[in-house]
């Protein structure tokens, strides 16, 4: 992650929003893959980190993106019914609708939190959601609540932790 | 009956469990340093007995401290009040406790005082309800092998959410400064985390420092990184028995973050109050189908 400071120098010369998408491995991912292959143009402001489930994010990765400087975050997964897991996203949707909430009560934008449902064969509103979003975040500024902690070398994961 | 009358009787059945050998422990209260304070104490011998004390302030949480005896074979007899009954439960639920192993020895509770306020008091002095004991609604026991008196009246019916809704009438920007000012307080003692009744991992993500996950850093935004983390993690498991706010050093009102949850929880999924039954899941346990949905 680069230095906050700089990035809120860019913010009053155009602001470029850093957006995190946690697209499942299933149907955000195949999606985004799609947009890309229909050469459908979208902000390259999202770095789009795959996981196996929208259900393995937890509500911590979320805050910890803020944490350490992201703008805006995106969690896309398959529609209900349709999870590789069967069950996944249902549980993703119910502990989402809370973090939402909790996120607004903590008192951070909650134009900076999204879920969204997006399967392998929407390429079009892969590209229409993460439009939408950096193009709102765009709009509010960079984020500046939570993240006034910088990683550190010493802070980095390492390897054989207690967390193996 | 009062709280003499009630002590007496503890004291009582502490012995004659001890003596019978139908227990080999009891978890009690015992006076503590300070007349605001009585600490839980363990109790093998039938003559220590008479170390019980039930007073305006026997505050702890007797149910979480079976947690350090969950890998024995002892049959432990504790008291529980209204809120300790409903973390008995929650534990319970979660597979950390054996019901077999314990004798509950339920007090219906008018309510405890206010331990903070005390503090500049003098003893004897009035003093109001704690605030969590104010707005209870499940003063006597849910879960008892027997009661020591007759079951009260509980003193609300319905939550009250005025104080959460009242941060929620703020503006974002003013709700951040709310929690940030309150974060800024934290020590991290996790004293929180270890007086919760849902707090019950065997190893805490807060215990890992070498995780790249948190560092032992106490400022304003690992402060609230643990705040708010350790809030969604009881999310639904809450059983407000208060005991993180009346642990908290920094006096930092976690309830209401806790009281957040638990309202939206209710207005999500349907009202559902944790510790109350071991029946079904928690909310985040489980999954309906036609839950809301708003991520479309």
């Amino acid at each position: 992650m680069s230095d906050h400071t700089e990035q809120i120098k860019t913010a009053e010369n155009g602001f470029e929003p850093k957006i995190l998408v946690f697209a499942c491995n299933w149907c955000t991912y195949a999606g985004a893959d799609l947009a890309g292959l229909s050469r459908l143009e979208y902000p390259p402001n999202v770095r789009v980190l795959r996981v196996p489930c929208s259900c393995r994010v937890n509500p911590q990765f979320v805050i910890r993106a803020f944490q350490r400087g992201i703008d805006g975050v995106l969690v896309a997964g398959c529609h209900p019914g349709d999870c590789h897991y069967t069950t996944g996203n249902y549980y993703t949707r119910r502990r989402f609708l809370l973090t939402k909430r909790l996120l607004d009560f903590v008192g951070i934008d909650s134009e900076r939190f999204h879920v969204r449902w997006i399967s392998g064969a929407e390429g079009p509103k892969f590209q229409e959601v993460v439009t939408d979003i950096t193009a709102a975040i765009k709009a509010i500024g960079p984020n500046q609540k939570l993240c006034d902690y910088f990683p550190t070398e010493t802070l980095l994961p390492n390897e054989g932790g207690d967390n193996q | 009956m009062n709280q003499e009358a009630i002590q007496t009787k503890m004291r009582q059945r502490a012995k004659e469990l001890l003596n019978s050998g139908a227990v080999t422990m009891v978890l009690g209260w015992e006076a503590g340093t300070f007349w605001y304070q009585s600490t839980p104490i363990l109790i093998r011998q039938a003559e220590d007995a008479d170390k019980l004390v039930w007073n305006d302030f026997c505050q702890n949480n007797l149910s979480k401290y079976l947690l350090d005896f969950r890998f024995t074979n002892e049959k432990i007899a504790l008291f529980l009040k209204g809120c300790d009954s409903r973390a008995f439960n929650r534990l319970l639920q979660d597979k950390q406790i054996e019901r077999e192993k314990t004798y509950i020895i339920g007090i219906p509770c008018e309510g405890m005082k206010d331990h903070r306020l005390a503090q500049s008091k003098n003893e004897g002095d009035d003093l109001p309800l704690a605030k969590i004991c104010q707005s209870c609604r499940y003063p006597n026991p849910v879960i008892y092998d027997e009661l020591l008196t007759e079951e009260v009246t509980p003193r609300q019916k319905i939550v009250d959410f005025s104080d959460v809704e009242a941060i929620e009438q703020m503006s974002a920007d003013e709700r951040y400064e709310f929690w940030q000012k309150e974060h800024t307080k934290c020590i991290r003692c996790y004293a929180c985390r270890n007086v919760c009744p849902a707090c019950n991992c065997r190893k805490c993500i807060f215990d890992q420092a070498t995780s790249g996950w948190n560092s032992k850093d106490v400022n304003a935004s690992e402060n609230q990184f643990y705040a708010m983390t350790r809030a969604i993690h009881i999310a639904g498991r809450c059983i407000e028995c208060g005991q993180c706010e009346y642990v908290c050093p920094a006096n930092i009102p976690i309830m209401l973050m806790n009281k957040k949850l638990i309202k939206d929880i209710d207005l999500l999924f349907g009202d559902y109050d944790a510790g109350l039954s071991i029946e079904g899941q928690p909310p985040l346990g489980h999954f309906e189908k036609d839950d809301p949905e708003e991520f479309m």
